[in-house]
């Protein structure tokens, strides 16, 4: 039996013969279900244009204010930065760590990786640390919470909107673009065809 | 159930992070694609689930009875914990949002608390059966384990925006680091269980 002709189902590891999916179709495991591989269209060109995309719109994103509010004479405004500088100096760091780590540094660090792994492949350039970075990029993905950030702050202006004025900040637009980048760029990176192009480059 | 051939069976391990099959040989294998070690299931997957589930559990109990935050207007402190903050929305007649946090952060929690622990149950005593179904849960609780961020979030935007000195305040209270831990944990629980030993067991 040669090692490459067959696969594994990663949830149940029934051996099976792999199926050669093309675009539109989903491989679902016969046993347990799991989605095998859904080929996308120009995975690897549309993964490098949105990691492009998403490392121009995380600056405003976290730079610019998200929301901003008015309550009795006093302006403020919040940006993903200041609610993690808020709750350090209430002296929660876990949380304050854990919200900096979720909302500021696994995003980037998602869109970065992509980014370097996407070039790689596209331009066809090996590199010792691509498979590094592939693992990597699969562990980071589900650390990345910027869509629950975003009912986060839905959640907290319809609690605020009833004492306060509140008013949107362009940044809140960035992030609203970023997380439609962020969630098209998870649907279009085919892990296999990445593992596979990695494992052809190795050669 | 008739009998299916796993990878295992066959003497094949599937690497975690590239699901590259490699024949089974000696201790500390690394796989031939990526460089990953090589481990025919989870290590300790049990113990480890387990362990991270029993701390969740203990942090779950503070996380539910102190305040996770307080919210002060003209002086007056009022403590909030996660139950009273969704009785507060329910009153300011804000009932959908009220569901959203009921969902996030008490039904999704408790969700994955008894999921993961049924889980374990059926490994430990080998149910027969529906191993489908399982598996499917599992599924359920590794996907929505991070939805429960939503409360810690809303949190970090409040105290950011809501910081008037004695006339209008927001701070965070205990609970938050004890449900961000529950959170965390859980979501560590769930990336350590190894849906596939729920197969294993099927005779």
């Amino acid at each position: 039996m040669n090692q490459t002709n067959f696969t594994a189902c990663p949830e149940c590891d029934l051996l099976l013969k792999p199926g050669a999916p093309v675009v539109g179709d989903k491989a679902h495991c016969p046993r347990c279900g799991y989605l095998l591989q859904r080929p996308r269209k120009q995975s690897i060109e549309r993964t490098f244009a949105l990691s492009i995309a998403g490392l121009i719109l995380i600056f405003p994103a976290n730079l610019m204010p998200l929301v901003g509010i008015k309550m009795l004479g006093n302006t403020k405004d919040g940006t993903l930065w200041s609610g993690v500088v808020a709750l350090f100096e209430e002296h929660l760091w876990g949380v304050a760590i854990l919200v900096f780590l979720s909302s500021i540094i696994f995003p980037l660090l998602n869109i970065i990786l992509s980014l370097l792994i996407s070039a790689h492949l596209y331009f066809n350039k090996p590199n010792p640390y691509l498979a590094h970075w592939m693992r990597w990029l699969q562990h980071l993905d589900e650390w990345a919470m910027l869509e629950v950030y975003m009912l986060g702050i839905i959640v907290a202006c319809v609690k605020l909107s009833a004492t306060s004025e509140l008013k949107f900040g362009f940044g809140l637009y960035a992030f609203v673009a970023l997380l439609i980048v962020t969630g098209m760029l998870t649907s279009s990176l085919d892990k296999v065809l990445f593992w596979r192009q990695i494992g052809q480059l190795r050669k | 159930m008739k009998a299916q051939k796993t990878a295992l069976t066959q003497g094949f391990i599937r690497c975690h992070d590239c699901g590259c099959l490699s024949k089974q040989a000696g201790k500390n294998r690394l796989c031939r694609l990526c460089g990953g070690r090589l481990h025919p299931r989870l290590p300790n997957s049990f113990q480890r689930t387990a362990a991270l589930l029993l701390s969740a559990f203990c942090l779950y109990i503070p996380a539910n009875i102190f305040p996770i935050m307080t919210i002060t207007s003209l002086g007056v402190g009022e403590p909030h914990t996660i139950i009273g903050g969704i009785m507060a929305l329910i009153n300011g007649n804000m009932v959908p949002i009220a569901l959203l946090v009921l969902v996030a952060s008490i039904l999704v929690p408790l969700l994955k608390l008894l999921g993961i622990s049924l889980l374990l149950l059926n490994i430990h005593y080998r149910w027969q059966g529906r191993a489908k179904k399982w598996t499917i849960l599992y599924r359920i609780i590794a996907f929505v384990g991070r939805w429960s961020m939503l409360d810690i979030f809303m949190i970090s935007i409040l105290v950011s925006l809501v910081d008037m000195g004695g006339v209008a305040q927001v701070i965070a209270g205990p609970a938050a680091t004890a449900f961000a831990a529950v959170v965390v944990l859980t979501m560590f629980a769930a990336k350590n269980f190894d849906p596939r030993l729920l197969w294993d067991n099927q005779r």
